[in-house]
């Protein structure tokens, strides 16, 4: 059944690519590319909840085996499906966001000329995003991870005649290529250290795989310090996985492809750059939760840079001009929450977060392209403004967006952001020195402000204040110019430049420092002519327009996501906000398939916890209640939520007064963070939206000149100037050529080889035998006399 | 009869095209059309034909030789007409068979000057390739080896490019010195084999047989000349780096079929012969200069990426990212594991495929433009929608994209590597770990030239009006492009085939000398 739900999109791929490109009918292309996803929509929900479902009842593994992949010695790779609790969550919101999406983009890309290959490849995505989602193993999971890249290549770079595309695409996969890297040797080093690659033991259904994670949970636990992660043991493999984690998940140092890629239509940037793709490094951590709970210094590593990023990106997105590149950044600051999430051992949080993150990041970056779509094709915030009267529906939404990210109660966003705060700073795992802890938790709050800043920001230079966009056609502004300039694709400018005196350039030549306004707007206009037949997504000879609405197509998914950031967050109130009446549900639900990390104080889990996502026996379930968790110490209790697992009677002891408290406390800081950030950002850029922002900011640290100068120019220019034109032609072949020359005047031969063919063949064999005999002459008894 | 004979028929086969098709073509008015029809036919017949080796049953258990027919040639020196298949071989004839009918179709208009003694050199080339596969007597294998060098020394000097001369100059010297060292140590085996066992032979199972009951013995310093003397050939052929300089040039001026021929199937001759004769025959030796192939593999993988990334000519990118392809295959070869092993030899066939196509399509916008220069592109997508499809496509299967077939080639080499017992284990990882940069590399400089090529805004006028690919190209590319997606998703099929084969040369090679078995991890 599970192959049905990847299978559905990859037919809808293929007759959306062969069909579409002779039918060329709109309707006919989104109906069937968003009925594919329909059906494996409603497929995965039905596997997930249904009688029997992954996500109801005792845990169990749905799995479904197609064909032996392949079978070297004793290595063995599958091509099978399988849902378990993770997966099933996975599954069903990355087909429901799917399918909003779909519809979206049904209305965003209409008039499009190359409408069927869009489809196309959003179907082909889709179906290798649920291949890495469902898949049973870690080779088949590679090729989703791989090939949700290419999809993401091809996307990035779907508007293929314009050059940032291109580079952005490529750029983007060649950050995931260096990530890859990692994760195929992790892969190779998970089969050396278990035998298997499996996630799952699948011998319950006849074939003879065992769950590789099982065999680590059979392992002790990696000591912490830094020589554990050579040592080529379960920390290297964690290491190696996550450097890929790295590269799909926009981490620090890899993140530098993702804020270009937003040179992609926006439903793509919604879909695979937010929601989905971009998650994909998460999953497999959680996936590998047995891995990372046995490598403390890789959890260590994975939580610094997770807070590392999440505040990196913060700051960058405070800066930015681009409606999709603030997104953006926040996307990577937000991928930097989870990973915080990961390393602290809050696995759970970290998916919970991934799933309210599709829900507000879909619906932010489809508000996006709302009004995007309405401001014909214009993303700079500078020259909007004012829009909540034209787009009335695509504000109220987005304004459900913006609270949610940024952290306001109720909303999806506030419950899994203060989960993953308040687990950061409770954490007790081994992995997570205490003080370490309390650090992580300051940099999480920092960017919790920052968030909430940068979001207000956003809302405000679009949605409210004065409506820049009729001024910015009306010619003579000294803002032109530099919006101008930054539109065209070129490094933005600091918005101090703008004026009219000193203005960026963006065409050698074509502006004098000292011209006055006048000068300036004839110059900017003689640049749109230039530009108009090239560019047919640049918004500039629209001439003066208002704004308008999106039609239904794209307002309906806005709505629906916005109830989603609404409530969505509503299936994981913890325990603590509860009123203490109930348990967190998705906590309950994903607690018996992810690993539970050694605690301070001794308890853990390492010898023999047969782990409940890795048996198809309900009775692993109850595992985690066997295991010597609590260690008895009240001193040091296990934090609330990791309390729970197992669904044992002893969770409802594990809910410490003490820590409630604690936890309420905690909740009350982060509501005061968010409201703070909410009025510092309304306060700072309501009166002043063209605020100038730190250049270094808005340069985005020259993180990416940086990798240029460091990296990227001397590898090129070392390899043509050393490696070919020296190596190749100087050494080798000049050593050839001379060692011809000096030996038998091989060189003359050559020559005269142009005068006739079969002279010079003769030649060259008349020389082969002197050689041979030579040669049998020097060395052969030499050979014989050692016999 | 067939059984016994079908491989004979199979390397005489095109031997009789070439004849007929020159007879006739001579003969004959207009002959000249006929003699492509008549060498495609032969080569088709021959593909036909190959295929029956695939009723040889039980390839999966038994690594027996098949087919086999063993005729006295030269009694004096006890030289024999002795071939046979195997799981290794076989798949070697059969991507041979493929590719020449495709590379005789894609010279369809392109091939004016002298077409008949075109066609028949390529058909003399594909009984000479055949041959090499198939020849269980080092005489004979050592004469189609060197055979066939002078039909592609032709097809360079005569029908390629501007400075064809000295590219088949620099081919056949590279390759025919490798070779002749070979030749020394054939006659050094005959004579060793002479010595201990009482007679002479040059045949290849009878050897093997020697060597196993220890009629023969080579000692330490015999094995290790001979291996390289017949290592130093094949490296050249392969070639593996240092070696290489020879293939950029010669693949940049062979004109389209040449190309196809020689990443498809004459570089495999350098990978085959080391597996065949090298693992099987020298041992020790093997064992002994394991760390020496694997470092000049691994040199070879990143030095071709990196050199391949700046190259300005297409070809020549696509030539160098064969260095880079074929250091992987050595380097699966002396992982001495099976899954490397099987990797090495599944990464031969894939990239056969795989390069063969791209060579096709670099040969294709070379018909339409007469430059192969990258700066001269840009934009083709626009006018060649399904060229650029197919490009596309071909070149992520060089990269090695999942579910295409380069990936399973790469990922079993890389994953034999790991668990190597050929080095320590800390050498084996940093070996991997720095071969598995080729797969980042091999992302970096395909996807910037299909980015300069294919993408952006078509800038030069020429370009404008290119037509897309009609149905002969897309006849010959489909094939393939259906190859590298079956290959991908169901390798088993191929892997099977050729386990029995691979496995019985692994035994040779992981038995030490006291008998026993290096340790495998």
């Amino acid at each position: 059944m599970l192959r049905y739900i990847i299978l559905s999109p990859l037919v809808g791929a293929a007759i959306c690519w062969l069909a579409g490109r002779r039918v060329r009918s709109e309707a006919f292309i989104g109906l069937v590319a968003s009925l594919s996803i329909a059906v494996s929509c409603a497929l995965s929900l039905w596997l997930a909840f249904g009688t029997g479902g992954a996500l109801v009842g005792e845990p169990r593994v749905i799995l479904d085996h197609v064909w032996t992949w392949m079978e070297v010695g004793t290595f063995r790779a599958d091509i099978g499906f399988a849902m378990d609790r993770l997966s099933g969550i996975y599954a069903c919101f990355i087909t429901f966001v799917g399918l909003l999406i779909h519809i979206f983009a049904t209305g965003y890309m209409h008039g499009d000329k190359s409408f069927y290959r869009f489809f196309a490849y959003l179907n082909l995505f889709m179906f290798m995003m649920l291949t890495l989602v469902l898949a049973d193993n870690l080779l088949l999971m590679f090729v989703g991870w791989e090939g949700v890249g290419l999809c993401s290549y091809l996307l990035i770079g779907y508007y293929i005649d314009r050059k940032e595309a291109g580079d952005a695409a490529k750029k983007a996969f060649v950050a995931n290529r260096v990530g890859d890297w990692g994760v195929v040797l992790g892969i190779m080093l998970v089969f050396a250290l278990t035998g298997s690659i499996s996630f799952f033991d699948k011998t319950g259904i006849g074939v003879p795989v065992e769950s590789a994670m099982a065999v680590i949970n059979t392992m002790g636990v990696d000591a912490f310090g830094w020589r554990t992660l050579f040592a080529g043991g379960i920390t290297s493999a964690a290491i190696l996985l996550f450097i890929g984690a790295t590269g799909k998940s926009a981490q620090i140092p890899l993140f530098v492809w993702l804020p270009d890629a937003m040179a992609g239509p926006t439903p793509v940037s919604a879909l695979i750059h937010a929601a989905t793709m971009v998650t994909a490094g998460v999953y497999m951590i959680v996936r590998c939760s047995a891995i990372y709970t046995h490598a403390p210094t890789a959890m260590f590593i994975v939580a610094i840079i997770g807070a590392a990023t999440a505040l990196f990106a913060a700051t960058i997105g405070i800066a930015q001009n681009d409606i999709k590149k603030v997104l953006a950044y926040s996307t990577v600051s937000q991928l930097g929450y989870m990973m915080l999430a990961c390393g602290v051992g809050a696995f759970v949080a970290a998916i919970f977060h991934v799933m309210t993150h599709a829900f507000f990041k879909a619906l932010l970056f489809l508000g996006s392209g709302s009004v995007i779509h309405g401001m014909h094709h214009e993303q700079d915030m500078r020259r909007m403004g004012g829009l909540k009267k034209y787009m009335p529906i695509t504000f109220a939404t987005m304004l459900t967006g913006w609270l949610a990210i940024s952290g306001i109660p109720i909303f999806a966003g506030f419950f899994s952001k203060d989960e993953i705060l308040w687990k950061t700073w409770s954490t007790s795992a081994t992995a997570i020195p205490s003080w370490a802890g309390k650090t992580l938790w300051i940099v999480g709050a920092l960017t919790a402000l920052l968030t909430a800043v940068y979001m207000t920001r956003l809302m405000v230079m679009t949605f409210w204040g004065g409506e820049r966009f009729r001024e910015a056609h009306a010619g003579g502004q000294a803002d032109e110019a530099h919006a101008h300039a930054f539109d065209e694709g070129e490094k933005a400018h600091d918005a101090k430049h703008a004026s009219a005196g000193d203005r960026p350039h963006h065409e050698p030549g074509a502006h004098v420092g000292d011209a006055h306004a006048g000068a300036v707007h004839a110059s900017v206009v003689a640049h749109h002519d230039d530009d108009a037949d090239e560019d047919e997504h640049n918004a500039h000879h629209h001439g003066p327009f208002t704004p308008h609405e999106s039609p239904w197509t794209m307002t309906v998914p806005l709505v629906v996501l916005a109830i989603l950031s609404t409530v969505g967050g509503l299936v994981g109130v913890p325990y603590a906000l509860s009123g203490g009446t109930f348990n967190n549900y998705f906590e309950h639900t994903l607690e018996p398939v992810v690993e539970r990390a050694p605690q301070r104080g001794g308890g853990h889990a390492e010898v023999g916890v047969g782990n409940a996502s890795h048996a198809t026996t309900p009775a692993a379930s109850e595992s985690h209640a066997q295991t010597p968790s609590h260690g008895g110490e009240g001193a040091l209790p296990p934090s609330v939520g990791e309390g729970e697992h197992g669904g044992a009677p002893a969770a409802e002891h594990a809910h410490d007064p003490a820590e409630v408290r604690a936890e309420r406390i905690f909740t009350g800081i982060s509501i005061a963070i968010a409201l703070a950030g909410l009025g510092i950002g309304w306060t700072v850029f309501r009166k002043n939206p063209l605020r100038v922002m730190p250049r270094l900011l808005e340069n985005k640290y020259y993180v990416d000149e940086a990798y240029d100068a460091a990296v990227i120019n001397p590898i090129k220019v070392g390899s043509r100037e050393g490696l070919w034109k020296i190596f190749d032609v100087k050494v080798v072949d000049g050593l050839v050529n001379g060692l011809a020359r000096a030996t038998s005047g091989l060189g003359d031969i050559a020559r005269r080889m142009q005068a006739g063919f079969v002279r010079g063949y003769a030649a060259i064999i008349l020389l082969g035998a002197l050689l041979v005999i030579g040669y049998f002459v020097f060395n052969f008894t030499r050979v014989l006399s050692h016999l | 009869m067939l059984q016994r004979s079908l491989l004979t028929i199979l390397v005489l086969l095109p031997v009789a095209g070439a004849i007929a098709a020159v007879a006739y073509g001579m003969a004959a008015r207009r002959g000249e059309t006929a003699a492509k029809w008549i060498a495609l036919g032969f080569s088709t017949a021959t593909f036909a034909l190959s295929l029956l080796l695939l009723t040889g049953g039980g390839y999966a258990d038994s690594a027996a030789f098949r087919f086999e027919q063993n005729l006295p040639w030269i009694g004096a020196i006890g030289a024999r007409y002795h071939v046979g298949v195997d799981g290794i071989s076989l798949w070697l004839v059969i991507l041979t068979t493929l590719l020449v009918p495709i590379s005789i179709v894609s010279s369809w208009h392109a091939v004016e000057k002298r077409p008949l003694a075109f066609y028949a050199f390529i058909l003399l080339l594909e009984s000479a390739m055949i041959g090499v596969f198939v020849s269980l007597d080092l005489l004979v294998f050592y004469l189609f080896f060197e055979a066939s060098l002078v039909p592609m020394f032709f097809l360079i000097g005569v029908w390629g490019g501007e400075r064809r001369i000295y590219a088949a100059a620099k081919f056949f010297i590279f390759t025919a010195v490798g070779s002749l060292l070979m030749l020394v140590g054939i006659i050094a085996l005959y004579y060793i084999h002479l010595r201990q066992a009482g007679f002479g032979t040059f045949d290849y199972t009878t050897l093997l047989a020697s060597l196993r009951s220890s009629q023969m013995v080579l000692g330490p310093d015999a094995q290790f000349w001979l291996f390289l003397a017949f290592a130093i050939a094949f490296a050249i052929k392969v070639p593996l780096f240092p070696f290489h300089t020879w293939l950029p040039d010669a693949h940049t001026e062979a004109p389209t079929a040449g190309s196809v021929i020689l990443a498809g199937v004459l570089l495999k001759m350098g990978t085959y012969g080391l597996m065949r004769f090298n693992l099987a025959l020298f041992p020790d030796a093997s064992r002994y200069f394991a760390w020496v192939m694997i470092t000049l593999a691994v040199i070879g993988i990143i030095y071709g990426a990196l050199v391949a990334m700046v190259q300005p000519d297409v070809k020549r990118l696509v030539a160098y990212s064969s260095v880079s392809h074929m250091g992987f295959v050595v380097l699966g070869l002396f992982s001495f594991t099976e899954q490397g092993m099987q990797g090495s030899l599944y990464q031969m066939l894939n990239h056969g495929v795989s390069t063969g196509a791209l060579f096709l399509l670099v040969g294709m916008i070379y018909e339409r433009r007469h430059t192969r220069l990258i700066s001269e592109f840009g934009g083709l997508a626009k006018p060649m929608p399904w060229f650029a499809t197919l490009f596309v496509f071909a070149s992520l299967s060089s990269v090695g994209l999942p579910i295409l077939n380069g990936f399973i080639g790469e990922f079993l080499i890389m994953l034999g590597m790991w668990t190597s017992p050929a080095l320590s284990q800390t050498w084996a990882r940093v070996a991997t770990m720095l071969a598995a940069t080729g797969v980042i590399w091999a992302a970096v400089y395909m996807l910037w030239m299909l980015q300069r090529v294919l993408f952006g805004r078509v800038k030069n006028e020429k370009n404008k009006r290119l037509t897309d690919l009609n149905w002969r190209e897309m006849g010959l590319l489909l094939p393939l492009l259906a190859l590298m997606i079956y290959m991908g998703v169901y390798p088993r099929p191929f892997l099977n085939r050729s386990r029995a084969a691979v496995e019985l040369v692994r035994s040779r090679v992981v038995a030490t000398e006291g008998g026993g078995v290096i340790a495998e991890r």
